[in-house]
């Protein structure tokens, strides 16, 4: 509804509140006179009422020609094809590559997921006013700036469509490993918003070989969800999880997209890859059954297009089910310089030392991980682990 | 819309001297595609003068408002339909220039 307020009327504040203003009426109305027959409709209907109110009020004031004319723009709601659109062309401004990319990851919580203020302070840790802050200059730098409102053209697709995946993979990745002494361990409303986002991109982009993987690669490591925090919120590793809990349904979702990217012939992005890994994993019966080889490879190509230090040290850990932690630990110790500060680093290592015999080293590795490490179920598994060294 | 585009040198650092000619090129063209409204080169800090006369007497300063590493070489001004159009455009005037563009709507 926002996303086809704002179409009409091209300016987010005046959708939002417009929106906000017609479920207010709703919550007061409907208990009273009972539910309309159409209630999506009669939402939509009395937003436009109100956002037409608030334009007058508005032009009252300041000269605002353009908003009046608006008024006399009595089309009917637009059908299901063209909200799909306008949505897309919502998703796009609020991933704008203009504004900063929390903004954007805010942004498009608030505007296309809907989430409250509140949540989104919540979820990513921030006071409620610095968050109200953001996104009010957020949409004012919209407006000021001449953000357009639209798909962007064909030839500047591939790198905007880019954006929008990083800021949903984003929204993902803080769901699914939240950081926050007092959030839950995953944030299930967080990473059930970034697929339903994602699955949106694909109606709109089912071609593009990256939306599909990073659609695969949230599905493929959403199935796992559930297995992946135990009952008493300590992180189960891969290799302990019970894989009969994963999800099936999402699985087979998952190694679907996968394989329609294999098919394709074309030669797979980032997620694509990830994907891939994800699909090696979720196709053993257990840990030991799993291609370690396969996954080297996949991680192989990944640092070709990507040779960044946290691929690297990712491809370490397949490495050593293949070649031994000896040689795993030798390239994940080429990494300090970069990867000091990021917890994942020194629990690889401590790791590593722990099945190399080296307990001394592992447990001031272990000391250094759960110092950085944000999620409360990871320290309480790294806590495990350090205390079990002898 | 109308955008103001600056183009920022480093002191430090600067960019290349002989860019002229591919600016007088690019300018041709955008002419030609009816974005250019204004621009201008900038002689350097040094010989600016701040003016101050919110007091009781006016009073002059010699240089810029302030002194800083990055500092403004040259405008233009741009009449873009929206601001995908402008960060095109600022995208190949930064690398014409070789230097960076700041791109900011007018009110």
């Amino acid at each position: 509804m926002v996303a086809s307020l704002t179409r009409r009327f091209g300016d987010l504040d005046i959708a939002e509140e417009a929106a906000a203003e017609a479920f207010a009426v709703a919550v007061q109305r409907w208990p009273a006179d009972g539910i309309p027959p159409n209630p999506g409709a009669w939402l939509t209907t009395t937003a436009n009422h109100k956002a037409i109110d608030r334009i007058r009020r508005e032009a009252k004031r300041e000269d605002k020609q353009k908003q009046a004319q608006m008024l006399y723009d009595d089309d009917p709601p637009a059908p299901t094809g063209a909200i799909v659109d306008e949505r897309l062309r919502l998703i796009f401004t609020c991933c704008h590559p203009a504004l900063a990319m929390e903004t954007r990851v805010a942004l498009t919580l608030r505007m296309v997921a809907g989430l409250t203020v509140p949540e989104i302070a919540r979820a990513f840790l921030v006071q409620e006013t610095t968050m109200g802050q953001r996104i009010t200059r957020a949409k004012a730098k919209i407006k000021a700036a001449g953000i357009p409102y639209r798909v962007p053209s064909e030839e500047d697709l591939p790198t905007r469509v880019s954006g929008v995946l990083a800021v949903l993979f984003l929204v993902f990745n803080e769901g699914y490993l939240a950081t926050g002494p007092d959030t839950d361990p995953v944030r299930h409303e967080l990473t059930a918003e970034a697929i339903r986002l994602t699955r949106l991109v694909r109606d709109l982009m089912p071609e593009d070989g990256e939306v599909a993987g990073l659609l695969a690669l949230m599905l493929l490591t959403e199935a796992r969800r559930t297995a992946r925090v135990s009952a008493d919120g300590e992180l189960v590793t891969l290799d302990e999880q019970d894989r009969g809990a994963w999800d099936a349904t999402l699985v087979a979702e998952g190694h679907g997209l996968v394989r329609e990217r294999l098919t394709s012939g074309v030669a797979p992005g980032r997620y694509q890859l990830l994907a891939a890994v994800n699909a090696v994993h979720t196709s053993a019966r257990d840990i030991r059954d799993t291609d370690w080889t396969q996954v080297v490879a996949l991680y192989d190509q990944l640092v070709r297009l990507d040779p960044s230090p946290i691929v690297v040290l990712n491809r370490a850990i397949a490495v050593a089910e293949l070649d031994g932690p000896e040689v795993a630990l030798a390239s994940v110790d080429r990494l300090e310089g970069a990867l000091a500060g990021y917890h994942p680093y020194h629990a690889t290592r401590a790791d590593l030392l722990r099945r190399t015999g080296r307990s001394r080293d592992s447990r001031a590795a272990y000391d250094k991980a759960i110092e950085l490490a944000g999620n409360t179920a990871e320290v309480a598994y790294l806590t495990r682990r350090r205390d079990q060294l002898r | 819309m109308q955008y103001l585009v600056s183009v920022i040198d480093d002191k430090s650092n600067p960019g290349s001297t002989d860019r002229q000619p591919a600016i007088s090129a690019f300018n041709e063209r955008l002419i030609a595609e009816g974005y250019w409204v204004f621009a201008g080169g900038l002689a350097d800090t040094d010989a600016a003068t701040v003016v101050d006369n919110r007091g009781e007497q006016v009073v002059f300063s010699d240089g810029p408002f302030v002194e800083s590493k990055e500092y403004l070489a040259g405008v233009w001004v741009w009449e873009a339909p929206d601001l995908d159009v402008a960060l095109k455009l600022a995208t190949e005037a930064s690398e014409v220039c070789d230097r960076k563009i700041e791109v900011r709507p007018f009110l």
